[in-house]
């Protein structure tokens, strides 16, 4: 039984050195699936990932050679937890800097430098609404277009009127009034940003230029 | 009946809705443990991306010159609340004081963040102050004020996302400025000092050089006492000797996981011994693979040492015990005894930040087996530890 038993140690103290290794790994046994979802890793050298973290990642030998060849892979755990925001608005924000990137790279294509761009976005959580829209001003602004601050607005009646319409009759209508209205002017371009249906997770988008409506996406 | 087993009903619910409550509580704490976590990196990342901007303006101004700029608003990743906010602002306002190269002058104006209501032959419009300039500058609220600034905080995945704009205070709102700042898996938050901003690149360098030490050479100074073990029946006992050692020691790789020393010493006692050694030790960082920054650093260590005493300490560790008369004779030719031995010692050394340590160490004299005034205080059969050191170390 001493025996067995001082095999059994010794058994687990081989595996010790391995469980040591695992213990950085977002994949290990030691976590859950659920936690190892929540990581963003990124694969690196192992020479860059030791000049970003020193204190985890020693330095290759000199003299390592063959068997220190290994690449690193360097991981973040996302910041919101799974459940802690609502799943459309996680969904929406966690990719908002590459749709938007998408979205005005697809605008500005279309048109020249010489216009106003107006942006503004229409999601049913105000806050997120104006995250998207502050992402896309800065990233047309960032691109050197020339970009204003202020927001397009209808009178309340256009409003109460655009709320009863489906989306893909709600925009153009509303451009249009933009236009009739000379809120918006001839060298001004409205870009929107928004979602058509309240269940998915993609935003579409569309550019209003002279009460002319264009859906980018 | 119907009764007994109705109270035993209601007690099994009643100790099953304390479980569930209990267990609520416990996944409550966790995650308000793991938000706290989550809201230190995001503090610490966000902070680094102000630092980012401040740093860019001050080589690449918004502005040629000293601008008043309105701090129109902050705002925070969804779901995060005021108190990260105040933090993050009163932070950028230190950074644009500390760095007047951003050529930003912050302005006060409570007026442009307020909801204003403006009437007019148009009609009524309700929004904040930056976005009716016309209706503040009428007020007069601007104080002198042609700008604001917005900086907005957002998680995207695993990033941290900075974006900056500044909109002229005009009828047309113009953004002048704009810039995203992202933080990613690849690059950890680094802390800036305000008053000495400086580039990731050179922030990133100073943090490893102190990671790595303030360089590959250091003097070590170890003031230390051998105490030496006593024989059993013995009527001598050798006294500890007292020794200040000093030598070099060399990083053998960057991070010091492994070092070097050689180092002689010195030993003294009046009326008993004058001593010398030399000694070289290698020694191997037990806690990590690089030295810490912010906790001590457990060495372990091999060594060999010649020493060398003269003296009447000498006597002890000979091989046959003194009588009275060998004294005697020594004290009429006016001679003491020499005992020059080898010796290796393997200990641990404690060391903070690679400026102050302590050392412990047993050491084998082979040539002190015979000796019958020494004992031993580990005998593992082939090696005797006759000796067990103490020191205080000091490195410049």
């Amino acid at each position: 039984m001493r025996q067995l038993l001082s095999r059994r140690s010794v058994g687990w103290l081989a595996l010790a050195p391995w469980a040591a290794a695992c213990a950085n790994d977002p994949a290990s046994l030691w976590r859950s699936r659920a936690e190892t979802r929540g990581y963003e890793c990124v694969r690196m050298s192992r020479e860059r990932a030791h000049e970003l973290e020193p204190g985890t990642v020693p330095e290759a030998s000199a003299r390592g050679g063959t068997f220190e060849q290994a690449d690193a892979l360097l991981c973040a755990r996302q910041f919101m937890l799974p459940g802690e925001r609502p799943a459309r608005d996680e969904a929406i924000l966690s990719t908002l800097q590459d749709s938007v990137q998408e979205i005005t790279q697809a605008a500005t294509a279309l048109h020249g430098e010489d216009v106003t761009w107006h942006v503004d976005a229409f999601y049913p959580e105000p806050m997120v609404a104006a995250k998207i829209s502050v992402a896309a001003r800065t990233e047309l602004a960032e691109h050197r277009r020339r970009v204003s601050d202020r927001v397009p607005v209808l009178a309340v009646g256009d409003v109460a009127v655009l709320r009863r319409l489906r989306p893909q009759e709600a925009y153009p209508l509303a451009c249009a009034r933009y236009f009739a209205e000379h809120v918006l002017a001839e060298k001004d371009l409205f870009l929107g940003l928004m979602i058509v249906d309240t269940r998915e997770t993609q935003l579409h988008a569309g550019l209003c230029q002279a009460g002319v409506w264009r859906w980018l996406r | 009946m119907k009764g007994r087993v109705a109270g035993v009903l209601l007690v099994l619910t009643t100790a099953s809705r304390a479980e569930e409550s209990e267990v609520a509580q416990a996944q409550r704490a966790q995650i308000e443990e793991l938000r706290g976590e989550v809201a230190a990196q995001i503090q610490l990342q966000a902070l680094d991306l102000l630092d980012d901007l401040v740093f860019q303006w001050t080589e690449q101004p918004a502005f040629e010159v000293d601008t008043l700029v309105v701090l129109a608003d902050l705002t925070v990743p969804i779901g995060f609340g005021s108190g990260l906010q105040a933090l993050l602002e009163n932070h950028f306002v230190s950074l644009v004081g500390k760095n007047p190269k951003s050529h930003l002058q912050l302005a006060h104006c409570p007026q442009c963040t307020a909801v204003m209501v403006r009437s007019s032959a148009k009609g009524t419009v309700v929004s904040r102050g930056v976005d009716q300039p016309g209706a503040l500058t009428a007020a007069g609220e601007l104080s002198g004020a042609h700008h604001a600034l917005f900086l907005d905080f957002e998680v995207e995945g695993a990033a941290l996302v900075l974006r900056a704009r500044v909109t002229a205070l005009e009828p047309a709102l113009p953004i002048v400025f704009a810039k995203t700042l992202s933080t990613s898996t690849s690059t950890p938050a680094l802390l800036r000092s305000p008053e000495h901003l400086k580039s990731r690149a050179e922030a990133q360098k100073e943090f490893f050089d102190a990671l790595t030490g303030r360089s590959v050479f250091l003097v070590p100074i170890h003031l230390g006492v051998r105490t030496f073990a006593a024989a059993s029946g013995s009527p001598l006992k050798a006294l500890p000797m007292v020794w200040l050692e000093a030598g070099l020691e060399v990083a053998l790789t960057q991070a010091r996981a492994w070092t070097g020393t050689i180092s002689g010493g010195v030993s003294w006692a009046p009326q008993l011994h004058v001593g010398w050694l030399a000694q070289a030790r290698i020694a191997r960082l037990l806690t990590g693979t690089v030295t810490s920054l912010t906790t001590p650093d457990l060495y372990a260590f091999v060594g060999g040492a010649v020493i060398g005493v003269y003296g009447l300490s000498a006597g002890v560790f000979k091989d046959t015990i003194p009588t009275i008369q060998d004294l005697a004779d020594q004290i009429r030719a006016n001679t003491n005894p020499t005992f020059i031995y080898g010796a290796f010692h393997l200990g641990l050394e404690l060391r903070v930040k690679n400026r102050i340590g302590v050392i412990v160490f047993l050491e084998s004299a082979p040539a002190m087996n015979n000796a019958p005034a020494i004992g031993k205080f580990i005998d593992l059969g082939v090696i005797q530890f006759h000796t067990i050191g103490l020191e205080a170390s000091f490195c410049f």
